[in-house]
């Protein structure tokens, strides 16, 4: 049992603001009293729920490819050390399974979503997330680019597709779905990319990104999945890419959705010459449909490695730098690029770029719809979020910072005009009650009686990022986890993982399809769930 | 393409099940519908396999390669430099033209060119060029790795590392640099004061000054058989076979993970169970630093 007395508390699900208030936690859990155990003065402290990560990368044959391509990083970055209470590990770009626990903790998040995983790779990706200590975790299945759902998409075979869809999400034993650049992967086999959503994909005569926006939103709704379905657009990262954006929005047809980071698909202009902020259309929309929610995967400046399975974007990424350049073909399902990359203030459409995420984060006004990621490695570093609130939180640094960017960028970007500052409690929301809601865990992000006591307590520092940065307590599941600085425990997390219902037939009607595509065994495709240490899993309602 | 790998006899399955033979959808009639070429030093079993084999000289497979690239780009080569390799002009440009006009083009490589004069400068050379045919169509290039499970002990390396080998934890965390913290230069600098080896034989395979210092320090053996590394260890410990007599993951050369499903009983532990009651010993004994200590990257 613990006792955590005297602390100003912000608990955006309950609407607390910044109230003093005493929190008692008994098995993991928060309860209405508590006699016995330590108590925690936090008299003069913040009391936040654990930070959520919506998008990030921490798992899988991507990033793990991205490790072993970036040595030059590990050597240069933060090492960690053995000790009786943790392991050893590397930092940086692409930060070792241990130490992405570690800084995640570290910095006070306690649940992260793995935003990409084919199925083909889920094995090895449960695998990796059993070795990241302390968080909670999810995975999303890769879903668009799957050749037997687009055959079965432009068949028309609708509910074939939905018993299939979750067929794959039980057999990943995945938290679900992500859509990554709809058919433009399938395209990418050939070399090819999709950037028109009414076109035909390459090697399908009918089928085009937007029914498979259409579909899969709408298969994600009727399945009863705890998160809507969480969208990579079409188009990433090119000039002009914002009526592409709008365009996938309209197709959602009303449904829930999760646009992942929304950054890299607000641009205006024709060309990398033209390019320009056009956040001001993105947020009206999210400002005006509250059916869905986005991330903001803010840029930061400096060295970091991308990783997407945006196959054709990260071939144009690694002839725009000719730096090295890492593209993985998954069969059947999905591929992935890797190229490093680094982001300067120098550059106009870096500049651009880490103005437009915080042009968003500050433009959309309800903090339930936007959220703090970087799309890590992607825009910057997780651990650099305590960055990104500072930002957020002083006008007046962000102005300072503006004034390192090239004098050209003030015609293309809005951020000079915008005022607006997070309050701790808009902060709150954003990092931690926000992303668990859209992710359906409603025991995360909320420090109400019966949800889980993960708490992040900090020392009030008029330096936001030193503050947020250094969290004084970390408390995950009622354990303190860090404490003054160091790790005190390191529990595992648990692995939620969703189960939707589908036909009993669809093994069946899968076997023969698989056989002919797939170079591995039916039998032995599906994760078995002896593999997943501490699984909690996610019984779905279908919605008709 | 295969170039300097003999998968005939050294991955017999790759053919049949993976790279020339499958039908799919958009190869309805498999190996008829594909295109193979062998590049080797000599004329192995799998040129048999290829629709054309391509015999370079022992040892110009950088320049071959160096060649391809020029090629490709419209650059002029001189004659005497493509006739060093042993291969012809004609061959050359007969090969760009069919990389090119291929919808999808895969190159596998082994050792003989990862393993020869160059090294992985050839290697790099060749990933350069498969990155480089993209400008023309779809193009990758992929390791033929050899030794079982040599890929899942290299992807778990990297998941808790960052690195896939030749890693010290010397001072406290993973550094890496093969050549000096590969196991065949700790031995054969007699570094190591301790051996502990699992499915592996480098008695068998390593140079002699290495196989010495194994003989010379306590080593221990995990292993199904009795190797030349058991016949030199202070210890074996003869273990169940993964696979066949005890269950666990194996990574296919494309790094996509293979559960093992047992076939047989075993009367012998498996190889994780003995590592997992050695750590359970040594947790037992004092931890190497003062209780409460840290340490810092300052003091390493």
């Amino acid at each position: 049992m613990l006792r955590i007395t005297g602390g100003k508390v912000y608990d955006p699900a309950n609407g607390i603001d910044g109230e003093v208030r005493d929190l008692f936690v008994s098995e993991g859990k928060f309860v209405a009293s508590a006699e016995e155990g330590r108590t925690i003065d936090a008299t003069g402290m913040i009391v936040f729920p654990g930070g959520v990560d919506v998008h990030t990368h921490v798992a899988g044959g991507a990033i793990n490819f991205a490790r072993a391509m970036t040595p030059e990083d590990h050597r240069r970055t933060q090492a960690f050390i053995r000790s009786q209470s943790r392991r050893s590990g590397i930092g940086g770009m692409a930060p070792t399974t241990f130490a992405t626990g570690y800084l995640y903790a570290g910095m006070g998040w306690t649940t992260v979503n793995e935003a990409a995983v084919p199925v083909l790779s889920a094995r090895h990706t449960h695998e990796e997330l059993s070795d990241i200590p302390i968080v909670d975790k999810s995975t999303l299945t890769l879903m668009a680019n799957n050749e037997i759902m687009l055959d079965l998409m432009e068949k028309g075979e609708y509910e074939r597709a939905k018993n299939v869809v979750a067929w794959y999400i039980w057999a990943a034993k995945s938290y679900g779905v992500k859509a990554v650049n709809p058919g433009g992967v399938a395209a990418w086999k050939w070399g090819k990319d999709a950037k028109q959503l009414t076109s035909p994909i390459e090697g399908f005569t009918r089928l085009t990104p937007g029914d498979i926006i259409s579909q899969l939103a709408r298969i994600c709704h009727e399945l009863g999945l705890p998160h809507p379905l969480h969208l990579h657009c079409n188009n990433l990262g090119a000039p002009g890419n914002i009526s592409t954006t709008l365009d996938t929005l309209n197709h959602l047809d009303g449904h829930r959705a999760h646009i992942a980071h929304s950054q890299y698909h607000a641009y205006g202009g024709d060309d990398w010459d033209e390019m320009r902020s056009e956040t001001a259309q993105l947020a009206e929309y999210f400002n005006t449909h509250p059916n869905v929610t986005t991330d903001a995967g803010a840029v930061l400046f400096g060295d970091t490695v991308t990783i997407t399975a945006d196959g054709p974007w990260q071939h144009l990424l690694y002839k725009l730098t000719g730096r090295k350049w890492g593209n993985l073909d998954v069969e059947n399902e999905t591929g992935c690029g890797i190229v490093p990359y680094t982001y300067r203030p120098s550059n106009l459409v870096n500049a651009i770029q880490w103005s437009v995420g915080l042009e968003l984060l500050l433009l959309i006004k309800n903090p339930w719809q936007v959220f703090l990621s970087t799309d890590h490695p992607n825009g910057g570093c997780f651990w650099r979020y305590p960055e990104i609130i500072q930002l957020l939180m002083c006008a007046d640094f962000r102005t300072e910072c503006l004034k390192k960017l090239p004098d050209k960028i003030k015609e293309r970007i809005t951020l000079p005009e915008l005022t607006r500052e997070y309050t701790l409690y808009e902060i709150a929301t954003s990092m931690s009650a926000g992303p668990a809601r859209a992710l359906g865990l409603h025991h995360k992000g909320n420090l109400g009686l019966g949800c889980d006591a993960d708490i992040v307590i900090y020392e009030e520092d008029k330096d936001v990022a030193r503050m947020f940065g250094h969290p004084r307590y970390v408390i995950k599941g009622g354990e303190v986890v860090i404490e003054e600085g160091d790790i005190r425990a390191t529990p595992d997390g648990h692995e939620y993982i969703s189960r939707p219902h589908y036909a009993p037939d669809t093994d069946e009607f899968l076997r023969p399809l698989f056989e002919d595509c797939y170079t591995m065994q039916f039998e032995n495709y599906p994760v078995e769930m002896e593999r997943i240490e501490k699984p909690a899993i996610h019984d779905c309602v279908p919605n008709s | 393409m295969y170039w300097g790998g003999n998968p005939a006899e050294c991955h017999p399955r790759h053919f049949t099940k993976y790279a020339l033979m499958p039908k799919s959808k958009f190869l309805p009639r498999g190996r008829k519908d594909r295109t193979a070429v062998l590049v080797d030093i000599r004329p192995t079993k799998s040129a048999k396999a290829a629709d054309i084999f391509l015999q370079v000289r022992p040892g110009k497979d950088f320049e071959l390669i160096t060649i391809l690239r020029a090629l490709i780009k419209d650059q002029k080569v001189s004659e005497e430099a493509v006739a060093e390799t042993g291969i012809t002009l004609e061959q050359c440009t007969d090969l760009i033209e069919r990389m090119k006009k291929a919808k999808f083009g895969c190159v596998f490589f082994g050792m003989g060119l990862s393993m020869t004069r160059g090294k992985h400068m050839n290697s790099a050379a060749l990933l350069t060029l498969a990155a480089e045919m993209n400008a023309f169509t779809k193009f990758v290039a992929m390791p033929m790795r050899g030794h079982g499970n040599v890929t899942g002990a290299d992807v778990i390396m990297r998941w808790q590392t960052g690195y896939p080998f030749g890693i010290t934890f010397n001072r406290g965390y993973p550094r890496y640099n093969p050549g000096e913290f590969s196991t065949v230069d700790v031995l054969v600098r007699g570094d190591a004061d301790a051996a502990f080896i699992i499915g592996a034989d480098p008695g068998a395979t390593m140079p002699q000054p290495a196989i010495d210092h194994l003989a010379r320090i306590p080593t221990i053996v995990l292993d199904p058989h009795v190797t030349h590394t058991s016949n030199l260890a202070k210890v074996h410990i003869t273990t169940a076979p993964a696979g066949i007599a005890a269950p666990g993951t194996a990574y296919r050369m494309d790094e996509i993970p293979l559960p093992l499903k047992p076939a047989l009983k075993s009367p012998y532990p498996t190889d994780e169970e003995v590592v997992r009651r050695i750590k359970q010993a040594i947790v037992k004994k004092p931890f190497w630093m003062p209780e409460g200590a840290q340490m810092t990257a300052a003091q390493v």
